[in-house]
């Protein structure tokens, strides 16, 4: 026999506790095992993150022929029985479908948190040309059009341990959505900033909810509103473009802020190059997504042909599809062309639900979009949304999930 | 016929080892995943600048025994090529309070008992009775596979040859520790990775922590280059290579069997997928759940029903725009304790008893953009931690609260400036567990490897309990309790029952 090592331990606990597992079984009464959605933390899991919330529209709201807001409450017929909770600046992915049409779209909650709880969302749409979503939207929506939502979505928050106690928010057309959630949020005592937004509109009337904010800023002075007006002149307003000293001008003095934008690209382009002047901390500047993607070719790196046309073979959980795609156009899009629902949320190259593999041939993504991991980079993974063909190409890209 | 010889539901580490195994042997897989991305917890996300590992604080990959199943072996054996970064300092561990201690323990095990005996005199010694022991540990466990299972053991054997592993393996850390003879604080700096196993030292099994310690130690621990999610997509890849199939955005939703009872496929996408065998990676209770009832074993129930779940994580993510050396920290590895033991620790992990610090930057120089380092925060939670009425209204700002209090913690204990650097964060709870990993109250590995639920019972009643025919269940929740390597490990072991069932055309 070998000598112990640690003989004064005893030999028998361990047939003890052996003994003791089939006592504790055995004792167990038989009943169903409790189920995922009982649980506590699952409960608050489903409720801020439901896989799927299907929506109503309960009302339209006009402030334009080319800018309206929808007003959605739970489609209850469908089982959704209370809104998603979020942090204001969050984004709804709206998947649409109907005999004509069917497309899924990132919108930013333009209501605030709040009102959320009383099962109230708004996003507010602005026409844009070629916006196949949006145009739609604007023309065919009315009360009771049914819609199926992502949970909210996004990081264009504000997060009290990373940004500065203010923050100047940069906003250009419906890019005002995210800033309206805030303004309302902090006017609610959810969020704990002040926001000075910049609003850049070419004239007052295109604006939308100025006269809302202003009067907000009345009882909120923490929440301030500056229409800036490229092509007129108004009473109380900055004419001009969003420039470095029209930050200056009203950034608090001495102490730190952040910079959030939202808006179209060609403002991210314009105020960016503003910013830089500034010389602030990559930390203090925070965009929301850039949107989608065209006209990879102006890019110096762009190597293939804009004007190429190949064939796309996709893989998709056991299916094959074979289908035509443009160099010109993003591998997502021209899924959806094919009518192959894809997976997507961001359409930006950021959040990474369009992951797909690439299989055999070559893709071009733009370096200001490419949000992918490095390892994607290493075994050949893209973003379906910001690739563009330079070949003919293989993928494997997962179905949506049910 | 079916069209697969075998489906693999849930691709985690255990998974994608289990799914990899039997494509190399030339079997039909499918693997199927639930989201768009393998790995389960191996994975990584992107924040601005930044790409996070989500979970994994160092990898324990080489065995003490080239007996012994190591994660590298396997990686090696299955053609899985990916790179890792190797860490020579174990960790640093800082314990607060009057009786308080700051030492480093490098890796290594002469490097190990060095730092110790210089921490704790006299240490040197019981350790290395503990390593000796080990050895034996790894002898006993070899035996028992030669014997292919408790069946085939002869227990006289056992007791005459392998006593002290039957010691060990029938008692807890503590005890063992004490029957060493160690002090206090020699116990004290030992018990430092209670913590990766979720089951404190008077309740947790001496075997399964001083396996895990000496790999540790000895083995060194590792990080995956790039992430791992890298990891994760280098088996996706060696898979493929050997015709397997991947399907992600695939929940199952059914497990269907047939009158006997035995497994013959599962619901995914509304599709009835039919296959020889069932692997799964996913946790019994969701199995349960997903099976009608009446195929159901009563034993499998009351099993599920008796055990406890297992710990779950809240973590805090930070990229910093200052480099680790302007920081001021120089370790990737730190643990801070309110109390020098750990039976303390986990009873005051609500009050800051145990958490951890790590800072990927100091072994892998480059995991971010120069000018910038990354921390990650790590604080146990166990089942029945979280508040259990928390409105979502209130979850952001609970979730800051507590990220703020660990971070000013830490400042204050390093003299450290981080909070005006963090330019990205994102905090993780219990919460964010259960969604990604959809196991109950956001369990991360599965089951509590407490007193009887130990991992010496779990193999001892391995083939007794969870007997599904033609199905075997692979991961934490499975033999090897808590950790990566267990996913590994019991993913390979698994596919071998049933690569040799196949064989035999059972």
């Amino acid at each position: 026999m070998a000598k112990s090592m640690i003989p004064k331990l005893p030999l028998y606990p361990f047939v003890l506790s052996a003994a003791q597992r089939v006592i504790e079984v055995a004792r167990t009464p038989d009943g169903p095992v409790k189920k995922l959605e009982d649980y506590p933390v699952n409960k608050l899991a489903n409720a801020l993150h439901p896989a799927k919330q299907f929506l109503v529209v309960r009302k339209v709201i006009e402030h334009s022929p080319d800018m309206k807001t929808y007003v959605f409450s739970p489609d209850y017929s469908k089982g959704t029985e209370r809104l998603a909770y979020f942090s204001a600046g969050s984004y709804l992915s709206l998947n649409y479908a109907d005999e004509n049409i069917q497309f899924t779209r990132p919108y930013s909650l333009s209501s605030s948190p709040k009102k959320s709880l009383s099962n109230h969302y708004c996003i507010t749409i602005k026409r844009v040309e070629d916006g196949i979503a949006s145009n739609y939207i604007l023309d065919h929506w009315v009360e009771g059009t049914k819609v199926v939502a992502s949970a909210p979505l996004g990081d264009f928050t504000y997060e009290p341990l990373r940004d500065a106690k203010h923050v100047i928010g940069i906003a250009g057309g419906s890019g005002i959505t995210p800033f309206r959630s805030m303004a309302f949020a902090i006017a609610d005592g959810d969020e704990d900033f002040d926001l000075t937004i910049l609003y850049g509109s070419r004239a007052k009337k295109d604006a939308v909810f100025t006269d809302e904010l202003l009067k907000l800023s009345e009882t909120c002075p923490r929440v301030k509103l500056v229409n800036v007006l490229s092509n007129s002149k108004a009473k109380g307003c900055e004419q001009g473009f969003i420039t470095a000293d029209l930050i200056k001008k009203y950034a608090p003095e001495g102490e730190d802020y952040s910079i959030f934008l939202c808006g179209p690209q060609a403002m991210y382009e314009f105020v960016d190059k503003e910013i830089a002047k500034l010389g602030l901390r990559p930390k203090f500047v925070r965009h929301e997504l850039f949107g989608e993607y065209f006209h990879p070719e102006k890019n110096a790196d762009y190597t293939g042909d804009i004007s190429g046309e190949f064939t796309l073979t996709v893989k998709m959980a056991g299916k094959t599809f074979t289908i035509p795609a443009k160099a010109d156009t993003s591998i997502l899009r021209s899924l959806e062309a094919a009518g192959i629902n894809a997976p997507n949320q961001c359409r930006s190259g950021r959040c990474g639900w369009c992951h797909a593999q690439l299989l055999s041939g070559e893709v071009y993504t733009p370096a200001s979009v490419d949000g992918r991991r490095i390892g994607d980079i290493e075994y050949g993974y893209i973003h379906a949304c910001c690739s563009f063909p330079l070949s003919d190409l293989t993928i494997d890209i997962p179905p949506v999930a049910k | 016929m079916e069209k697969y010889d075998v489906i693999v539901v849930g691709a985690g580490n255990g998974g994608l080892c289990a799914a990899t195994t039997c494509a190399k042997a030339g079997y039909r897989v499918l693997l199927l995943e639930k989201h768009n991305l393998p790995g389960g917890c191996a994975t990584s996300f992107v924040r601005g600048r930044f790409e996070f590992e989500p979970s994994l604080h160092e990898l324990c990959d080489e065995s003490t025994n080239p007996r012994m199943r190591s994660m590298k072996q396997i990686y090696a054996d299955l053609g899985i090529d990916t790179k890792f970064l190797r860490e020579e300092m174990l960790y640093r561990v800082i314990c607060k309070g009057p009786n308080g201690y700051d030492y480093r323990i490098r890796a290594g095990k002469e490097g190990f008992l060095d730092s110790m005996e210089e921490a704790c005199p006299g240490s040197r010694a019981p350790l290395n009775t503990m390593f000796e022991l080990n050895y034996l540990f790894d002898a006993a466990q070899i035996y028992m596979d030669d014997c292919g299972g408790v069946s085939g053991m002869n227990p006289i054997t056992l007791i005459t040859k392998y006593g002290d592993f039957i010691r060990a393996a029938g008692n807890s850390t503590d005890k063992f520790l004490d029957a060493l003879g160690m002090d206090d604080k020699t116990k004290s700096l030992t018990n430092t990775y209670w913590g990766y196993l979720g089951d404190p030292p008077r309740d947790l099994n001496a075997m399964h922590f001083i396996s895990l310690l000496a790999a540790y130690v000895e083995g060194k621990p590792s990080m995956p280059y790039d992430r791992s999610h890298g990891m994760s997509l280098a088996a996706v890849k060696a898979l493929q290579n050997y015709g397997g199939e991947v399907w992600y955005n695939s929940e199952v939703t059914e497990f269907l069997y047939d009158e006997e009872g035995a497994a013959i496929g599962v619901v995914a996408n509304d599709e009835k997928i039919y296959a020889k065998k069932i692997i799964s990676n996913v946790i019994p209770n969701n199995v349960l759940n997903l099976s009608d009832n009446k195929f159901v074993k009563k034993s499998m129930r009351k099993l599920a029903n008796a055990r406890k779940l297992g710990m779950s994580i809240i973590t805090v993510y930070l990229g910093l725009d200052c480099t680790m050396e302007e920081l001021g920290v120089d370790d990737y590895s730190v643990f801070v304790v309110k109390d020098p033991d750990a039976n303390v620790q986990y009873d005051q992990r609500k009050d800051m008893g145990l958490y951890i610090v790590n800072c990927l930057n100091k072994t892998i120089p480059d995991a971010s953009p120069e000018g910038t380092c990354m921390l990650f925060f790590t604080i146990p939670s166990f089942d029945g931690d979280f508040p259990e009425n928390l409105k979502p209204q209130d979850y952001k700002k609970y979730k800051n609260a507590l990220a703020e209090k660990y971070i000013r913690d830490y400042e204050e204990l390093l003299g450290i400036d981080i909070m005006s650097h963090i330019e990205e964060i994102s905090v993780a709870t219990p919460v964010t567990f259960a969604r990604y990993l959809s196991t109950p109250n956001g369990t991360i590995y599965g089951y509590m490897s407490q007193s009887w639920d130990n991992v010496i019972n779990r193999t001892v009643f391995k083939d007794l309990e969870n007997k599904v025919k033609n199905m075997r269940f692979c991961g934490g929740h499975s033999l090897r309790g808590d950790g990566y390597p267990s996913g590994f490990i019991t993913g390979e072991m698994m596919a071998n029952e049933i690569i040799a069932e196949l064989k035999e055309g059972k």
